[in-house]
C-alpha cells in the first residue's frame, strides 16, 4: 500500500477556541477511512482546510508526496484532493450532464483560447467528459435525467450527484463531508453501493459521517476526533470498544458501565 | 428550441435588415433609434457577461463607457489620432482599469465588488469635473470633429447620420459576436457555475477570481470601445457621459431580459431602446406608462423573459416525474 494522504500536526483555532489542535493521520492508497466524532470535534473543520476553503494555523499535508499546505482550493482540487459539502450543492441551472462536464474542464489541460475556438483538441476532451459523465451518472443511477435541469433533483439524488462530479476529474482522494445526513434508508444502501464500486476502480476515499452503520460497513479503518483532538484510529471492530471513543459519545459514566458493567447496587442514581 | 440553422438564418437575415435600414428610410430619428439600439446593446451585453453569467452585481460600466469616450476624444482631437486608434486604446485604457478594479476588490467578495463598481463610477465623474488641465472640467470636450476611419484601402469620413448608425451597428454586431462566442464556450460554462455555487466550482478546480477578471476586462474593452465611437456620434464628451442614466438604463436592459440569456437581454435592448421613443405620442404620460411597462414586465417575468423561458423547461422536466408511481 502507498502512502496517498500524510497529515501532520494540522491546527485550527478561531479567536481563542483551538478547533483542531495537531492533528496528524495518514490515508493508504485504494482504501476507505472514516473520519468520525461528535459534533463540534473538529471533522469539518478538517475538511476544509484539507481542502483549502479554510486557512490552517499550522500543519502541513502532503497528497502523493507534493505539498498541498497553504494552496488555494482551487488548486488543491486540480492536485488532485476533491471534496463533497455537508450542505449538498449543485448547479441548479446545468443539466445534469453540464454539471459533470464542467467539474471536469479544468484538469483537461484545454486552455481559454483553444475553448474559444472549438478546435479538436477542445471537442476531444469535451467528449472524453460527455462519455465520463454519462458513466458516472449511470453508475449512481441518474442517466435517465443526463439533460435535465439539477433542479428537478430531490435532496438524495443531490448527494448522489455531488459524489458523481468529486469523481469527474479522476481525482486521487476524495473527501465526502456527510454523505448520507439526512437521506433515506434506501438511497443510503444506492450511496454505499456507489462507494464500494467507486473504491473498487481504486478511488481513496475519506468519509465524514454521523451515521455509525454507514461507516462501520464501509470503512475498513476509522479516526475519531474529540475536542480537535484525535483519540482513536484503527479497525472499526476495535473502535467500537475503543474506551476512549466509547467515552467521547457516550459520557464517561455510561461508558465505564458498557466495558465493565457495574454491580446492580451501584446502578441506580 | 430551433435548430441551428434557423437560427442562423434568423440572426444573418436580422443583421442584413439592420444594415438594410439606412438604405430604405434616411430619416434621422429611426438612425438616432438604432444608434442608441446599438450602443446600448454592447452595454447591455457586457454587463450580462459579468453579471448574468458571472453574477457579479457592477456598476462600473458606465465608467467603462466613459473612460473609452474620453481617451478616445483626447487621442484624436489633442494627438490626431484616427478614430479606429483612439477607441481601440480607449477600449484597452478601460480593460486595465477593470482588471485593476476587480484585482483589487474581488479577492474580498462580491458585495465588495458592487460597492467598489458604484464609487468608482462615481469617482470617474468626479475626475472627469476637476481634473480641469486634462478633461477641461464641467464643460468637456465640444465641437468634435468629424473622425475619419483607416480601414485597408478605404478611408471612411463619418459625415453622415447614417455613417454613424453603420459604424455602430457594425460593431455591435462584432460586439455581440464575441459575446455570444465567450458564453456559449466552456468558458461561459464555467462562469454560469461560478454565479450558481463559487464554492463548488472551487472544489472542482475552477479559479473564480480569473473568470471574473475575464469577464469584467471583456465587457470593460467592448463599454469602452463603444464610448469611444460613440462620443463622435454626440460631437461631446463632457462628465455626463458618467451619468446614472445609462447604469439604470443597462441594468433595467439585463433585468427585464433575464440575467444570464443572450436572446432575452438582446431582445429586452431594442424594446427598451425604443420604448420611450414610442411612447412620445403622449408627452405627459411617457414617464408614467415606461414605468407601468417596467412594472409589468417584473410581474409577469420576475426572472426576466430568460428566467421565464427557464422555468418553464423545469415544467417539462418535472411533469412526467409527478405522472410515475
Amino acid at each position: 500500500m502507498t502512502l496517498l494522504l500524510e497529515v501532520t500536526g494540522l491546527t485550527k483555532r478561531y479567536l481563542g477556541l483551538t478547533a483542531v489542535d495537531r492533528v496528524a493521520f495518514e490515508v493508504e492508497g485504494g482504501t476507505v477511512v472514516g473520519l468520525i466524532g461528535p459534533n463540534g470535534s473538529g471533522k469539518s473543520t478538517i475538511v476544509d482546510c484539507l481542502s483549502g476553503f479554510q486557512r490552517a494555523d499550522g500543519g502541513q499535508w502532503r497528497l502523493d508526496g507534493r505539498a498541498l499546505t497553504g494552496l488555494p482550493a482551487h488548486r488543491i482540487a486540480r492536485a488532485g484532493l476533491t471534496r463533497t459539502f455537508q450542505t449538498v450543492r449543485a448547479y441548479d441551472e446545468l443539466t445534469l450532464l453540464d454539471n459533470l462536464r464542467v467539474a471536469a474542464q479544468e484538469r483537461d489541460g484545454v486552455g481559454w483560447l483553444p475553448s474559444l475556438s472549438r478546435g479538436p483538441r477542445l471537442r476531444a476532451a469535451e467528449k472524453a467528459a460527455e462519455a465520463r459523465g454519462r458513466d458516472l451518472l449511470t453508475t449512481v443511477g441518474l442517466a435517465e435525467y443526463a439533460q435535465a435541469p439539477a433542479a428537478i433533483l430531490s435532496y438524495g439524488q443531490r448527494k448522489l450527484l455531488a459524489i458523481a462530479a468529486a469523481m469527474m476529474a479522476r481525482p486521487k482522494l476524495v473527501v465526502l463531508d456527510e454523505p448520507v445526513a439526512g437521506v433515506n434508508p434506501t438511497m443510503i444502501r444506492r450511496i454505499e453501493t456507489v462507494i464500494h464500486q467507486l473504491n473498487a476502480e481504486g478511488v481513496t476515499f475519506v468519509i465524514v459521517e454521523h451515521n455509525m452503520d454507514f461507516i462501520m460497513s464501509l470503512c475498513r479503518r476509522v479516526i475519531v476526533l474529540e475536542a480537535g483532538e484525535k483519540i482513536a484510529d484503527g479497525p472499526p471492530h476495535l473502535i467500537r470498544s475503543d474506551p476512549h471513543v466509547l467515552a467521547a459519545y457516550l459520557g464517561q459514566r455510561r461508558a465505564a458501565e458498557l466495558v465493565l458493567p457495574l454491580p446492580k447496587g451501584e446502578r441506580a442514581g | 428550441m430551433m435548430p441551428g440553422w434557423l437560427r442562423g438564418l434568423l440572426v444573418l437575415l436580422g443583421v442584413a435588415g439592420l444594415f438594410a435600414v439606412p438604405r430604405i428610410t434616411g430619416n434621422e430619428y429611426v438612425l438616432a433609434l438604432g444608434v442608441s439600439f446599438a450602443m446600448f446593446s454592447v452595454l447591455s451585453g457586457g454587463l450580462n457577461l459579468v453579471y448574468g453569467y458571472t453574477g457579479l452585481l457592477s456598476f462600473a460600466q458606465v465608467g467603462f463607457f466613459g473612460i473609452g469616450g474620453y481617451t478616445s476624444a483626447l487621442l484624436v482631437t489633442e494627438r490626431g489620432w484616427p478614430l479606429e486608434a483612439g477607441a481601440a486604446c480607449g477600449g484597452a485604457l478601460a480593460a486595465l482599469v477593470g482588471l485593476v478594479i476587480g484585482y483589487s476588490s474581488l479577492r474580498l467578495s462580491r458585495h465588495a465588488f458592487a460597492i467598489v463598481s458604484l464609487s468608482f463610477a462615481f469617482l470617474c465623474m468626479i475626475v472627469a469635473r476637476d481634473w480641469v488641465s486634462l478633461t477641461r472640467g464641467a464643460m468637456g470636450i465640444p465641437g468634435l470633429p468629424v473622425p475619419v476611419l483607416h480601414l485597408p484601402g478605404w478611408s471612411w469620413r463619418l459625415s453622415r447620420p447614417a455613417d454613424f448608425y453603420y459604424l455602430l451597428m457594425g460593431f455591435a454586431v462584432i460586439a455581440q459576436a464575441v459575446i455570444y462566442l465567450v458564453v456559449t464556450s466552456r468558458l461561459g460554462r464555467a462562469m454560469r457555475a461560478i454565479k450558481l455555487n463559487e464554492a463548488l466550482a472551487q472544489s472542482q478546480g475552477i479559479s473564480p477570481l480569473s473568470y471574473k477578471l475575464l469577464a469584467l476586462a471583456l465587457s470593460a474593452f467592448l463599454a469602452g470601445v463603444v464610448g469611444g465611437l460613440f462620443v463622435f456620434y454626440l460631437t461631446i464628451v463632457d462628465p455626463s457621459i458618467f451619468d446614472f442614466y445609462y447604469t439604470e438604463t443597462m441594468l433595467i436592459m439585463v433585468i427585464i431580459g433575464g440575467p444570464g440569456s443572450f436572446w432575452g437581454v438582446l431582445g429586452a435592448s431594442a424594446v427598451l431602446a425604443a420604448l420611450p421613443d414610442l411612447l412620445r405620442f403622449t408627452t405627459d404620460l411617457r414617464m408614467v406608462l415606461y414605468g407601468a411597462v417596467l412594472i409589468a414586465a417584473m410581474l409577469v417575468f420576475p426572472g426576466g423573459v430568460g428566467g421565464w423561458l427557464q422555468r418553464r423547461a423545469l415544467r417539462r422536466w418535472r411533469r412526467p416525474r409527478l405522472a410515475a408511481p
